[in-house]
């Protein structure tokens, strides 16, 4: 690539235009040691100039943070970016201070002159010698980007940093054109937005929409009918509120939200690497059920998580907490080379770390410098500093967990006081097998993996393109952020400092990606879409303003998630009608600007778990070691050297969040509606529609028990005739009755259904028998067919599996 | 070279340039008299699903069905004769050729690391005169339709990294599959199948290793991207068959009532999700058809199974799956991975591959010959192989009858056949040992990039945008590898 930088040289050379500095906006402070992330000073000129993801008018100013960096990334950072390795001509985009503090002989951008900027005139040449990007690049820049390009450069070349890197500052609260529908402040910033794009609002949601709504979305479960007769009929002005503080009480609440937090934390049962053995880690699930019904304020939350082991005086539940940094994926496959894997572990728990707390894609910079983001490769691995001083060996035993371990009280989780208290990990103990095999004596399912600090910290070094085997000895790294991370001198010097740093003060990142996180679990999308990734390269919020106003009023909160969440739900914004005016889907088929309520599809947990819940089926117990419902002959069998025993009983019918989860082959139910596979941590999935979802509501086990025993209870507390059954059963299901229109199709198909089982007497008894808890066999066979089927029908609607 | 399709005729960026005297200042123009100039800014699919702006160039292949051997086949006893080993049986293995720091930690503690020639004898076949062990007699009735390459390499020397890198373009968890981004890019040519299938079977003589359900899911992309996984036991599909005392006709009844009242809700939310569940719904339904109708091999003929051999008719069977492989291709599906497990032979080699090798040498010839008479081997891609190869020294004790092999990833042997590859092919050279590749290596990645261009697919170009990066199959490798193209 040689050649690139002539042709950039040639360039320059000779142009005797002196550098003219921008009118405005540059915030010198911001750059002043051209670190991105050192700037305290906001600039709002995003925010002001943001429109719609799918206004069609070009905003009158260009937004260079929001328009014209995330091109400059994507086009141009491969070769002009923070990795120093591939940087061509010295010149890089993502700094300020590269692109105008240049040799005032030669500027690359002359602010207002788009025709004289040397910049304007690469992306714009067809002179294959001068084009940028360069004819072999395979991502060139359009034309409408060029257009953009050249209007910010006449424009006055304005340049910010980007802005997740610049710590938030509260703004004020805008002015709204209707100050009778805000609720709280939530709704003032969406309002506002909404008068800029002269649309507005929708109405309220009716009152059992609402009820359905925030149940499933607090608890993951459905309201009961009696619930929502109660909330129907309380007039109180509060009504709405006392249902979002019952539900927030209740221990659904931290079952549901573990859900998240354990893809997250890629939580499993097995260790993941090709035998995929088994291990014993539901201490911690159970700990963080705890913490979430607890309330327990997220920034200790963190801190208990990442270093609960460092703390003076650490309780035995912030030692459990650790559990999240053991919960990586680990390898016992024989053969495997210990120092290897080792590292492999630190890894995931660097990128964890950046994708869960930081919303950046830290793995970038294993290998080489971050491509997008100020994230060197060095840097990265003083962040693998951190987590390099675990006392672990880097193969796993064969089945059990791998040290280091603690043993679990009895009394767990209850713990009395005296149990409370951290317990000294003992050091591994190897032993070899198969010749020269050497793994750790495993710990049983009495026991947990935790974090433990070596005595010694292992020594770490820079390895180079990420190989274990190719460590730079030229220096050995201690612990650190990478530089453009670090505001004060004094960088944290342990895992535990590294955890009290993320909730500070001085990190512009956490705050913000919890609080997205935590929309976009009530409204499917966070108000930056991409809530892995607040790099560059992510999307810019939807709402910069509401998202900084959120991520403040949470810390000020003192990081309390049940309030952040009240917050949410009883916004006007929360409890808006999800239904789509006739011109929405088109103008806005994201709902990003929040004219309208939420609406999308349950994660696989909740499918199932609804089914279970409104036919009866569901045995609600918390915490405890992972079951095995269901699932089809052979599962693991058929691909693995393990097989799956199937529980009986009441382990079938728990909520899912406790299904045994073995990460190879995970449990197909949940895997076919997009569940996280828990191999690595994730923390946004898609809901796209396949055939298998559909024959999996139709025809699995589960969910056809759990229509036989809907049908149950339809023909055991509905009226007999079979008009109120189905008005009942519908309402069991979608929380609302059925309109004529839906009543009569399915009256008709109950009759059809009920023909068909009377002539076919031998088919009834067939049906009913299908999963494992008996029939109560009082009630008439063909009936109670016809009706499963019709609860069959109930539990495959659009409806039945979305919260709108 | 290839034509150029119809919907790449456009004027291109460079082209509209060149010719525009006043430069940007007339685009906007431009881009209302030629709307087409911004197409690639509104990425649509084709009405087979795929992309829009594929297949980047006329393909080769239409289908491919993607044979892997689990475990990894010792290329010593198949592909890569090294007759003069015989002299030096039982001597040790130069350090200097093979280090310690290569081998795996498995035998690594062993005293010795003897050399272990194959107790096997090679013929030639065809007018090729291809090579091949003599446990592999079917497969040398077509060796002049397969490419040998002798000269692969990987990366990785356990199970696990090395068959997620053949796959997945990566040796950890998270990409898409191969099959995934077929499916992505090139959509499905069957409206009633997926587009990509997924079978497995074990050896009579040892189940094997694991398999993984990442080994065919999506990765990243959309689920409905990933893998369906067709079964030897129960239902062929997952939950595909209605439950006991529902007939056909009331689960269309109960799918017409449904479809009725989504419908409703469509109308009246206006959200397009339904639509596409209506859809799944309707596919589903057809699925419930199709799927029954493509495993029921009873309008098979007698030849059928002459040429497949007798375990084509034993459902999960590495035969059967191959028979089904043929259907499935028949159907327009786009991509077809079956996975054979039991080739990882630490000890007791001789016997277990030479019974690997009965279980699936006819099988995979059959299937070669049967495509070749319908006329389907032109646009079929046939890729055959493992994650990596074996050790030349033994593992555990040595004798003339018996020896073991460790992994090996610095070489081993692949084949392909069909669609666009030179028959009768042998290339690449390993060493004397077959421990390093001699000549023209082949990597896993430069695998990958051939098999996206065979099906018109520039392995450079088809990228999928995921936390902040454009991942593609190939990572930032590969080489597409001409020489093996006819």
């Amino acid at each position: 690539m040689a050649s690139l930088e002539s042709h950039f040289g040639r360039s320059y050379a000779g142009r005797p235009v002196g550098l003219v500095r921008g009118p405005n906006n540059w915030h010198a402070s911001g750059f002043v040691d051209g670190s991105m992330f050192r700037s305290v000073v906001f600039t709002f000129f995003a925010a002001c100039c943001a429109t719609g993801p799918t206004s069609a008018a070009e905003p009158e100013r260009v937004d260079f943070s929001r328009q014209v960096l995330p091109l400059f990334a994507d086009r141009c950072f491969a070769c002009h970016g923070p990795d120093e390795n591939t940087r061509e001509a010295d010149l890089r985009l993502d700094l300020r201070a590269s692109v105008f503090d240049r040799d005032p002989g030669s500027p690359l951008i002359l602010p207002g002159q788009s025709s004289k900027s040397p910049l304007f005139e690469r992306i714009s040449s067809h002179d294959p010698d001068l084009q940028m990007p360069p004819p072999s690049a395979t991502r060139q820049l359009k034309r409408k980007e060029i257009v953009l390009i050249r209007k910010w450069i006449d424009q006055g070349a304005d340049w910010q940093e980007h802005w997740a890197f610049s710590l938030p500052v509260r703004p004020d609260i805008p002015e709204v054109s209707d100050a009778e529908w805000p609720r709280n402040s939530i709704d003032q910033f969406v309002l506002a937005r909404l008068d800029g794009e002269s649309l507005q609002p929708s109405h309220e949601a009716k009152r059992e929409t609402l009820i359905r709504r925030v149940t499933l979305a607090l608890t993951g479960l459905p309201p009961t009918p009696e619930e929502i007769d109660r909330f129907l009929k309380d007039e109180s002005p509060n009504s709405y509120e006392k249902v979002v503080d019952r539900l927030l009480a209740s221990h659904r609440y931290g079952e549901h939200m573990a859900m998240p937090w354990l893809d997250a934390a890629r939580y499993a049962d097995t260790d993941g690497y090709q035998n995929d053995r088994i291990r014993y880690m539901w201490a911690w699930r159970d700990w963080l059920i705890q913490a979430l019904n607890d309330g327990q304020p997220f920034d200790q939350f963190t801190i208990d998580q990442l270093a609960g082991d460092m703390l003076p005086n650490a309780t035995l539940r912030q030692q459990i907490a650790t559990g999240f940094c053991r919960n990586h994926r680990i390898n016992s496959e024989g053969g495997s080379i210990p120092d290897e894997w080792i590292v492999e572990y630190v890894v995931d728990r660097v990128d964890t770390l950046g994708t869960v707390w930081m919303g950046l894609t830290l793995g970038c910079a294993r290998c080489h410098d971050h491509k997008y983001d100020p994230v060197s490769q060095r840097g990265y691995y003083k962040l693998f500093a951190y987590f390099n001083n675990v006392a672990e060996w880097g193969l796993g035993p064969n089945n059990g967990n791998s040290p280091p371990l603690i043993k679990v009280p009895d009394d767990w989780p209850l713990l009395t006081t005296t149990n409370d208290v951290k317990i000294e990990p003992a050091p591994y103990e190897l032993v070899t097998s198969q010749v020269s095999v050497v793994r750790p004596k495993p710990g049983g399912k009495e026991t947990v993996m935790v974090m433990a600090e070596l005595p010694e910290p292992r020594p770490t070094y820079l390895l180079r393109r990420g190989q274990y085997n190719l460590p730079d000895k030229s220096e050995t790294l201690t612990p650190g952020l990478p530089d453009s991370l670090n505001v004060s001198d004094k960088a944290p010097a342990n895992r535990k400092e590294l955890a009290e740093w993320l909730v500070s003060p001085e990190n512009p990142l956490t705050a913000r990606v919890i609080v997205n996180r935590h929309w976009q679990h009530f409204f499917g999308m966070g108000l930056v879409k991409t809530s892995e990734n607040f790099g560059v390269q992510g999307e810019p919020p939807s709402h910069p303003e509401l998202l900084d106003w959120l991520a403040l009023e949470f810390v000020r909160s003192g990081w309390d998630v049940k309030q952040l969440h009240r917050m949410i739900v009883t916004s006007a914004t929360y409890r808006q009608a999800s239904v789509a005016t006739h011109e929405q889907p088109k103008r806005d088929p994201e709902n990003r600007l929040l004219a309208r309520g939420p609406r999308f599809r349950f994660s696989a947990h909740m499918i199932r778990d609804q089914a279970l819940a409104v036919s009866g089926l569901l045995q609600e117990r918390i915490g405890g070691p992972s079951v095995k419902p269901y699932a089809p002959p052979g599962i693991w069998k058929s691909i693995s050297n393990n097989k799956y025993v199937q529980d009986h009983g009441p382990s079938l019918y728990r909520r899912s969040l406790y299904t045994y989860w073995r990460r190879t082959v995970p449990p197909p139910t949940m895997a076919t509606f997009n569940a996280a596979e828990r191999e690595v941590c994730l923390v946004r999935k898609d809901r796209t529609n396949t055939p298998l979802q559909a024959l999996t509501l139709m025809n699995n086990v589960a969910f056809v028990e759990a229509a036989r025993f809907l049908a149950e209870r339809i023909m055991r507390e509905a009226d007999s005739d079979s008009d109120s059954q189905i008005r009942f059963g519908f309402r069991i299901v979608t929380g609302r009755l059925p309109r004529e229109s839906e009543s009569e199709p399915l009256a008709k198909a109950y009759d059809q259904f009920l023909d068909y089982f009377a002539k076919n007497p031998t088919e009834a008894p067939k049906l009913l028998a299908i999963g494992e808890a008996a029939r109560d066999k009082k009630l008439p066979a063909e009936r109670h067919a016809a009706l499963t089927m019709l609860a069959n029908i109930l539990l495959n609607l659009d409806e039945a599996i979305t919260l709108e | 070279m290839n034509e150029i399709p119809e919907h790449r005729l456009q004027i291109n960026r460079r082209h509209f340039f060149g010719r525009t005297s006043t430069g940007l200042g007339t685009l906007g123009l431009a881009s209302i008299m030629n709307p087409r100039l911004f197409a690639d800014e509104a990425p649509g699919r084709n009405a087979m699903g795929g992309l829009t702006d594929l297949p980047h160039f006329r393909p080769k292949a239409k289908r491919v069905i993607y044979l892997f051997q689990s475990g990894g086949p010792s290329q010593l006893d198949l592909y890569d004769e090294k007759p003069e080993l015989i002299k030096r049986f039982g001597e040790e293995v130069p350090k200097s050729i093979y280090p310690d720091d290569r081998k795996t930690t498995m035998t690594l503690g062993q005293k010795q690391f003897v050399t272990a020639p194959s107790r096997f004898g090679y013929r030639s076949h065809g007018e090729s005169g291809l090579r091949l062990t003599e446990l592999l007699p079917h497969l040398g009735g077509v060796a002049d339709e397969m490419c040998v390459i002798r000269s692969m390499y990987t990366e990785t020397i356990n199970h696990d990294p090395s068959i997620t890198f053949q796959l997945t373009g990566s040796p950890l968890p998270g990409r898409p599959s191969m099959g995934s981004w077929m499916s992505y890019g090139l959509g499905s040519a069957n409206s009633d199948l997926p587009a990509f299938v997924a079978m497995t079977s074990s050896g009579t003589a040892k189940a094997g290793q694991p398999l993984y359900d990442r080994l065919w899911g999506a990765g990243f992309l959309p689920a409905k991207f990933q893998g369906v996984k067709l079964r030897g036991k129960g239902d062929p599909v997952l939950d595909l068959n209605n439950p006991a005392g529902v007939s056909p006709e009331i689960r269309l009844q109960m799918l017409q009532t449904l479809g009725q009242l989504n419908r409703q809700k469509l109308e009246e939310t206006g959200d397009p999700e339904i639509e596409a569940r209506i859809a799944q719904y309707e596919l589903a339904y057809r699925m419930q058809t199709s799927v029954p109708e493509l495993a029921d091999l009873s309008s098979e003929p007698k030849s059928t199974f002459d040429l497949y051999g007798p375990s084509a008719k034993k459902p999960g069977s590495y035969g059967y799956n191959c028979l089904l492989a043929r259907r499935l291709a028949e159907r327009g599906v786009r991509f077809i991975q079956l996975f054979h497990r039991g080739w990882d032979q630490h000890g007791n080699l001789p016997k277990q591959i030479a019974s690997q090798c009965r279980d699936t040498d006819q099988p995979t010839a059959g299937l070669i010959r049967d495509l070749k008479q319908r006329g389907m081997l032109d646009d079929t891609l046939i890729i055959w192989g493992g994650e990596f190869g074996r050790t030349v020294y033994s593992q555990g004790g040595l004798t003339k009858a018996n020896y073991g092999r460790d992994h090996h990833p610095s070489c081993f042997s692949m084949w392909m056949a069909g669609a666009g590859v030179k028959g009768g092919l042998t290339w690449g050279q390993t060493d004397d040992y077959s421990v390093n590749v001699a000549e023209d290596g082949v990597h896993v990645h430069d695998l990958q990039a051939t098999i996206l261009h065979l099906l018109g697919v520039d392995h450079e170009r088809l990228t999928y945008p995921y936390q902040g990066r454009h991942f593609r199959l190939t990572d930032v490798h590969g080489r597409v590898v001409n020489e093996l193209l006819s």
